[in-house]
């Protein structure tokens, strides 16, 4: 029954194509099988502007083409003005979210696409944050027709709003960047000239030369103290200024006692110089800096997942029953408003149509249809999928249930016990420690043998540089980042590679984490399902959706669709009228009593033909993952929006003793703070959004990205191709990267407690000194490269 | 030994053009996105994909 594999997939989108169905799209010359109407318009369209490269650069099959959408909204002028930025002369610029990108190739379209248009220029596309951001001229190509090019090359173009296009991220990453390049060449240089003069213990060199070389040295690393070295200077006037001590004060003291000492030393003709050691403890703190920045940077891309979910305008109901499209932030409370089917909900209101049916997933967590009957309050962020439907605005803006969530997230983020940075914290009393031995071992010098004093403190002090404790964290943290993002782990914020191998207790989300919805598959006929599926196929519907990814033989063309809201599906396939539904709709009165409540019924002329009860089913790595925590000594719970008997079945086959059910987030929430005050440390994974505020509420959250965007907005980690063994991979990789940078601060000190005392006692000159300080940097980096092998 | 007095005013002018142009790189926005080039196909024209 394998005839499935014969069948060719579509070539734009990757699905089976329904059997009956034969367009051809001719692209590159060659007439390629298409799965329906839209894939071919997008195919030709592609084909036509010459760009069917796309087909040979793409990593996978794109998204399915769904029809398109109105853009005509673009036009409205206080729609505009939100989204577009003015570089003068009629330039405009535009950030564009790009829904449907997901490779490099499609970067090589996009930009095809956007060049050919003409009027257009820099164009900057990621396609980690799934983002466009170009500029365009007004007066030869409007934002409309360059959004219906990217439509029609297949995308969902969604413009995000000009806050989007701010400077000050784009400019701190600048400015950071060449403070670090002038600290690396002026080391460079400095390094040179510092090497000529060590080489005078060698041979003799006449002090004319060495003169020389002091100063050159002094005009280089001028740049690196007072333009690279800024940053550390002004952290340190910040934390003075509120009487603490940061990283940023032992530094500036160390930079500013070794710089001033030097210059003296030149001044004075005589004994050593350390402009070289100045300028690499800049640049290699300056590098930290500069990683540090960049999973920042990453961290705020995920934040605004919110804007994504509210639609950018409504169609608002006339007195005359005329549409029309305003922006969404034109709504007022009590005006009508339609929405389509596949649309989302714009504001929070009431619903005027009799019935209609909505996946509120993406508030309520679970993936389930709820049908709404008339006067029932339906939410922004909801999709629709049966409509149209009509409704009554009551909430709008600020006020909506979304919005209140997104609030609610935000709340919980700044209650989070921030992090404190242990290897800076070390550095910072291990190098107050290190100025109060030197300013001892200067006074006892002075006292013993004034003329080794500068020499010995100044070596006292280059050894004991904070470089290699200072590289410990970065080092590590970078390293692992780079190793789990290899395994499709995305590490947003590097604070939870720490918190990780510290949790006692990880909470689980039931729907969507530990299970996915499926057919039950015992007794269901193959054909019955084929008929089924290929039904089910023409909606958007969660339970036709597993209908379809449970059947095996080929689907079939469908005719005469029609979708009764809250009901089922009618059509007819292979000539035969069929009904797939609720048992009240798809059967006569007669055949539907007695037949319980099984979800999904296939009835034909009110006979059942089949009934086909829907399950969620374990993930395959679920139990593993379970077992493996508790033999960890963690405590795992369950935390679902579901009704109780279906989480206690999961808990049983998982084992798990501890669970609730029909939980609300802020219940979820209760549950974990209780937790954290009797000591615990919570995991929380999850997908849906109403998990957004429990998971910035926990002290490591992971998001499977499968799942609702919005919860990407505050986890910790994602494991972004949804496999939860991926979860014990990382939590290998933290107690890993835990172990090597105890490793490094325990090698850095023992560094330090050795060589201080060697070089406070005048044994060590300055010079060796700093090849000592360079030695122990590299062994911190040599030794973070372990991790993940 | 004199030789040095013109390499090392030289090595400096020639840093100092270096830290320049990459100053200049860096305001055009060289620097901005150090993610998506990476991903970006090498070359123009790929491989013909094979034919099934």
């Amino acid at each position: 029954m394998n005839a499935s594999l014969a069948v060719k997939p579509c070539y734009h989108c990757g699905e089976a194509i329904p059997q009956g169905v034969t367009l051809q799209a001719w692209v590159a010359g060659k007439a390629r099988p298409v799965c329906s109407e839209h894939c071919l318009k997008t195919a030709q369209w592609i084909d036509s502007t010459g760009l069917s490269d796309f087909y040979r650069l793409r990593a996978g099959a794109s998204q399915r083409q769904l029809g398109e959408e109105s853009l005509a909204a673009w036009q409205n002028p206080a729609l505009l003005q939100q989204v577009l930025r003015s570089k003068g002369k009629g330039l405009w610029e535009v950030c564009v979210l790009m829904d449907g990108m997901h490779c490099a190739g499609c970067v090589w379209l996009i930009e095809r696409v956007l060049l050919k248009l003409g009027g257009i220029s820099q164009i900057q596309i990621n396609p980690v944050t799934r983002r466009a951001i170009f500029t365009f001229d007004s007066e030869r190509v409007s934002l409309v027709t360059i959004l219906q090019a990217l439509q029609q090359a297949g995308y969902r173009p969604r413009p995000l709003t000009a806050d989007s296009l701010s400077n000050a991220r784009s400019d701190e990453s600048r400015t950071l960047l060449k403070r670090l390049l002038v600290a690396g060449f002026a080391m460079m240089q400095v390094m040179t000239y510092a090497f000529v003069l060590y080489m005078e213990n060698l041979s003799e060199l006449p002090e004319g030369t060495k003169e020389l070389f002091r100063w050159l040295g002094f005009l280089v690393s001028i740049p690196v103290v007072f333009y690279s070295a800024a940053p550390f200077f002004h952290g340190a006037k910040q934390a003075l200024k509120v009487r603490m001590l940061n990283m940023d004060v032992p530094i500036a003291i160390a930079i500013t006692a070794v710089f001033s000492t030097s210059v003296y030393q030149a001044l004075m003709h005589q004994g050593e110089v350390y402009f070289e050691s100045v300028t690499m403890l800049v640049f290699f703190l300056l590098i930290g800096r500069y990683v540090e920045m960049r999973a920042r940077h990453h961290a705020v891309d995920n934040a605004d997942a919110l804007v994504r979910l509210t639609p950018s305008f409504a169609q608002r109901l006339l007195a005359d029953g005329r549409l029309e499209q305003i922006p969404i932030t034109e709504l007022q409370v009590g005006d009508q408003v339609r929405v389509m089917e596949g649309a989302h909900v714009p504001a929070d209101g009431v619903l005027l149509s009799p019935r209609t049916l909505l996946d509120e997933a993406l508030l309520s967590g679970e993936a389930s249809a709820r049908q709404r009957l008339q006067g029932d309050a339906i939410v922004a962020g909801s999709l629709v999928l049966e409509g149209p439907l009509d409704m009554r605005v009551t909430q709008v803006g600020k006020d909506t249930f979304l919005a209140t969530l997104a609030h609610l997230s935000t709340q919980a983020q700044t209650q989070r016990p921030r992090l404190s940075r242990r290897s800076e914290r070390i550095t910072a009393n291990f190098v107050l420690r290190v100025l109060v031995v030197s300013s001892v071992t200067l006074a006892a010098w002075l006292w013993y043998d004034s003329s080794r004093a500068l020499e010995a403190t100044i070596a006292l002090l280059v050894v004991a540089c904070p470089c290699a404790l200072g590289l410990a964290a970065p080092a590590a943290i970078t390293r692992a980042l780079g190793v789990l993002a290899k395994r499709n782990v995305l590490v947003v914020k590097p604070d939870a590679l720490e918190t990780l191998t510290q949790i006692t207790t990880a909470a689980f989300d039931k729907t969507g984490t530990l299970t996915e919805p499926v057919l039950h598959g015992e007794q269901v006929d193959a054909q019955a399902l084929q008929l089924a599926a290929s039904l089910a196929r023409e909606s958007q519907h969660p339970l036709s959706r597993a209908l379809v990814a449970a059947n095996i033989l080929p689907l079939l063309a469908v005719t005469q669709v029609q979708s009764f809201p809250g009901l089922g599906l009618e059509g007819v396939v292979l000539g035969r009228k069929l009904r797939l539904g609720q048992a009240r709709f798809a059967l006569a009165a007669s055949a539907a009593s007695g037949l319980g409540d099984a979800p999904l019924v296939l009835g034909e002329d009110g006979c059942l033909l089949a009934s086909f009860n829907l399950d969620e089913k374990l993930r395959t790595d679920a139990i593993l993952m379970v077992t493996q925590l508790k033999n960890d000594n963690l405590g795992c719970a369950i935390l679902s929006g579901d009704s109780e008997p279906r989480v206690q079945k999961i808990a049983q086959q998982l084992g798990i003793t501890r669970y609730l059910a029909r939980q609300l987030p802020e219940q979820k929430l209760h549950f974990i703070q209780a937790l954290h005050q009797n000591g615990e440390r919570v995991l929380m994974v999850g997908d849906g959004s109403n998990d957004a505020p429990v998971l910035a509420g926990a002290d490591v959250s992971v998001a499977l990205t499968g799942g609702a965007e919005l919860a990407q907005a505050n986890a910790d980690v994602l494991l972004c191709d949804g496999k939860l063994s991926n979860l014990l991979y990382t939590r290998q990789i933290a107690t890993q990267t835990q172990k090597i940078l105890r490793q490094n601060e325990r090698w850095a000190i023992t560094y330090n407690t050795l060589a201080m005392p060697a070089a406070a006692l005048g044994f060590i000159p300055p010079w060796l000194a700093a090849i000592f300080m360079s030695l122990s940097s590299l062994v911190v980096v040599l030794n973070a490269l372990r991790i993940g092998r | 030994m004199n030789i040095i007095l013109v390499m090392i005013p030289l090595s400096l002018l020639l840093l100092s053009g270096a830290v320049a142009l990459f100053f200049w790189a860096v305001n055009k926005g060289q620097f901005d996105d150090m993610d998506s080039p990476s991903l970006m196909p090498l070359e123009d024209n790929p491989p013909l994909e094979k034919d099934d």
